[in-house]
């Protein structure tokens, strides 16, 4: 819906040299990504600290969800990816905002858990 | 394991809260079981936190076999001695079973694979939960949660198990089962061993004993109110 929206309102006005459906689907990647991470916080927040305890770095913990989000925002823009390919898009520019989405979804689904890490009320939670 | 006057301070409404007022020193050596006593509120988990490294210290510096770690994180501090931790609220994943968190622990820690079902048997049977090694920690006991939690630090073998209040939660018999199942693991094991507790009689069972006292409240004008 997002794709859709962006597309109608700002795919005339985008950059000429890209392809604007995908580098539109930039736009939506990184609220989304962020939003769910946000949407699970109390889970999450629980998953970390278990992980925490069994003696996994903020790194280790970054980069599961930093794969989770990669993986989800590869699978949800495959039928856009795939229509470009079909559509005889650049296979470069293909590939490259293809990237672009992974590093994006990754990292913005990630980041509100890094940060959480880091932080220091984190390990307040395992005092009751 | 050596701590030298450890402070550590909170802001609060009434000023700064300073636990361990004059510091909090002590050796832990290999195969040693220590108690740290104190009452709600005095420090007992912040200390653990200290001794993991998931909180700094204010003052005061710690070191793991002569080396200083007061500012390295617990994965650093794993590396001078291999470090397990059973917390205060009980930490298994729900959404995986008793044995997958088990595995969970041991990939963490970086064990080999081939190794990694052994030591989940041997840590299950120890803790009495082999029977319930494909159960999920939702559907089970307060106690059972918390062995779960002592099962997993144990299949890591590590050299320092640090506990945090192991029978907070727990009722009479179950607590009556766990401090001996501890006593076993340093006694046959050689593990050492830190726990906290409130309750004297627990830190009794213990090698050495180091009592913390009330925390203090700063205020702006450094003035020292009584807790």
């Amino acid at each position: 819906m997002g794709i859709v929206a962006l597309e109608t309102s700002l795919g005339t006005i985008g950059p000429v040299s890209f392809n604007s459906r995908l580098w539109l689907s930039l736009l939506v990647v990184p609220p989304t990504c962020a939003l769910a991470a946000v949407s699970t916080t109390t889970r999450r927040t629980r998953e970390e600290l278990a992980l925490f305890a069994y003696g996994g770095s903020s790194w280790q913990i970054f980069l599961r969800y930093f794969f989770r989000g990669a993986i989800c925002s590869l699978v949800a823009f495959s039928p856009v990816i795939l229509l470009e390919f079909f559509a005889t898009a650049p296979i470069r520019e293909l590939v490259l905002s293809a990237l672009a989405l992974i590093l994006a979804g990754g990292l913005f689904y990630s980041l509100p858990s890094l940060r959480r890490i880091r932080s220091s009320s984190f390990v307040e939670h395992y005092k009751s | 394991m050596e701590t030298r006057s450890v402070v550590v301070e909170y802001p609060s409404i009434r000023g700064v809260l300073r636990l361990y007022d004059q510091g909090v020193s002590f050796k832990v050596d290999q195969g040693d079981f220590l108690a740290v006593l104190g009452g709600s509120g005095w420090g007992k988990s912040t200390l653990v936190n200290v001794v993991l490294g998931l909180e700094k210290p204010f003052h005061g510096s710690l070191s793991f076999r002569e080396h200083d770690v007061t500012r390295e994180s617990f994965v650093k501090r794993c590396v001078l001695v291999t470090t397990s931790a059973a917390f205060q609220r009980p930490t298994a994943l729900p959404q995986m079973t008793v044995s997958q968190n088990l595995h969970l622990a041991l990939s963490l820690a970086g064990v080999p694979r081939r190794e990694r079902d052994d030591r989940i048997k041997e840590a299950l049977a120890f803790f009495g939960l082999d029977k319930i090694e494909r159960s999920y920690p939702d559907g089970l006991s307060a106690g059972q949660r918390r062995r779960i939690d002592l099962a997993r630090a144990l299949a890591v073998k590590p050299e320092l198990l640090v506990i945090d209040e192991p029978t907070g939660d727990l009722d009479g018999s179950a607590t009556n089962l766990l401090i001996p199942l501890l006593r076993g693991l340093n006694r046959n094991q050689g593990t050492t061993i830190f726990m906290t507790t409130a309750l004297p009689r627990q830190a009794s069972q213990a090698k050495h004993q180091v009592h913390l006292g009330p925390p203090a409240y700063l205020t702006p004008e450094n003035r020292m109110i009584g807790d």
